[in-house]
């Protein structure tokens, strides 16, 4: 990977090996695939689909989803059941549309990935996404959490939970350059 | 005349409403440049300010970022669920 780079116009410009690449639209595919089901449910009414509501009353029972999506009420399980069926849908639906940015923006990239800012805004938001969702999975729920380390495919995901902090700290630089 | 009783009445109603509050909660997973950034990007706090709460964040497990009405908190709480910020809204005094 060559780190971000801002342009004098305001483009970030980053440079992903193939498989590299691969790996970041298949993890983007992994997000979108995961919240598309919620963005919108099938047989419902369209003229709520219209304004994003009509969803679920409950957090999710799949960790990753639950922290994706989690309750706007801390103190108050009513209030966050009637704000989750209003506005849930719309959440699951940014985010499914930020993850289908990354996978556009990197299939239209030849050796350079190129975004403008409103790309790198959904680029951020997805590489966060896609770290919470590694941290569900490998059980990672507070500070100094290692998560679970007991397979190669457990140490795998842990490389590449470290390496998409360093993707997300180097397109933070290049974004404050 | 009505004009002057109907903003004293607007202000009445200001200060009787309980404020709401936004805050955001520690994870392990966001870095601290993120959470920093996302204050500075969303809120528009100065970097040290930005730095300030997000420490907070940090250390303290969580941290107050907006108050005001509840609309305006529920707004902010999606905002941060778009970044990937556990944010929640509550009542000031709670």
């Amino acid at each position: 990977m060559t780190p971000f780079s801002k342009t004098p116009d305001g483009t970030l410009v980053v440079g992903f090996s193939a498989a590299e690449s691969d790996i970041v639209a298949d993890l983007a595919a992994q997000i979108a695939g995961m919240l598309a089901p919620l963005a919108s449910a099938p047989g419902s009414d369209p003229l709520y689909d219209l304004v994003g509501i009509g969803g679920r009353s409950s957090i999710d029972a799949d960790p990753a989803i639950a922290r994706l999506l989690p309750d706007a009420y801390g103190d108050d399980s009513e209030a966050a059941s009637d704000f989750r069926a209003l506005t849930e849908r719309s959440l699951a639906s940014r985010k499914v549309a930020n993850a289908r940015v990354v996978i556009a923006t990197l299939e239209r990239g030849g050796a350079d990935v190129e975004l403008n800012p409103a790309e790198a805004q959904s680029w951020l938001r997805t590489l966060s996404d896609i770290r919470l969702t590694i941290a569900a999975r490998l059980g990672i729920e507070s500070d100094g959490d290692e998560g679970a380390t007991d397979s190669d495919a457990a140490v795998a995901l842990h490389d590449l939970y470290d390496w998409l902090a360093f993707v997300t700290e180097s397109l933070l630089d290049a974004l404050e350059d | 005349m009505p004009k002057t009783l109907e903003s004293t009445e607007l202000h009445e109603q200001t200060v009787l409403d309980s404020p709401w509050v936004t805050l955001v909660w520690n994870d392990p997973v966001n870095l601290m440049s993120y959470v920093s950034y996302v204050f500075r990007s969303y809120f528009g706090f100065s970097r040290d300010e930005a730095d300030r709460r997000m420490l907070q964040v940090h250390n303290d497990g969580r941290a107050v970022v907006a108050t005001g009405s509840r609309e305006e908190m529920e707004r902010h709480v999606e905002a941060m669920h778009d970044f990937g910020l556990w944010a929640t809204l509550q009542k000031a005094d709670a």
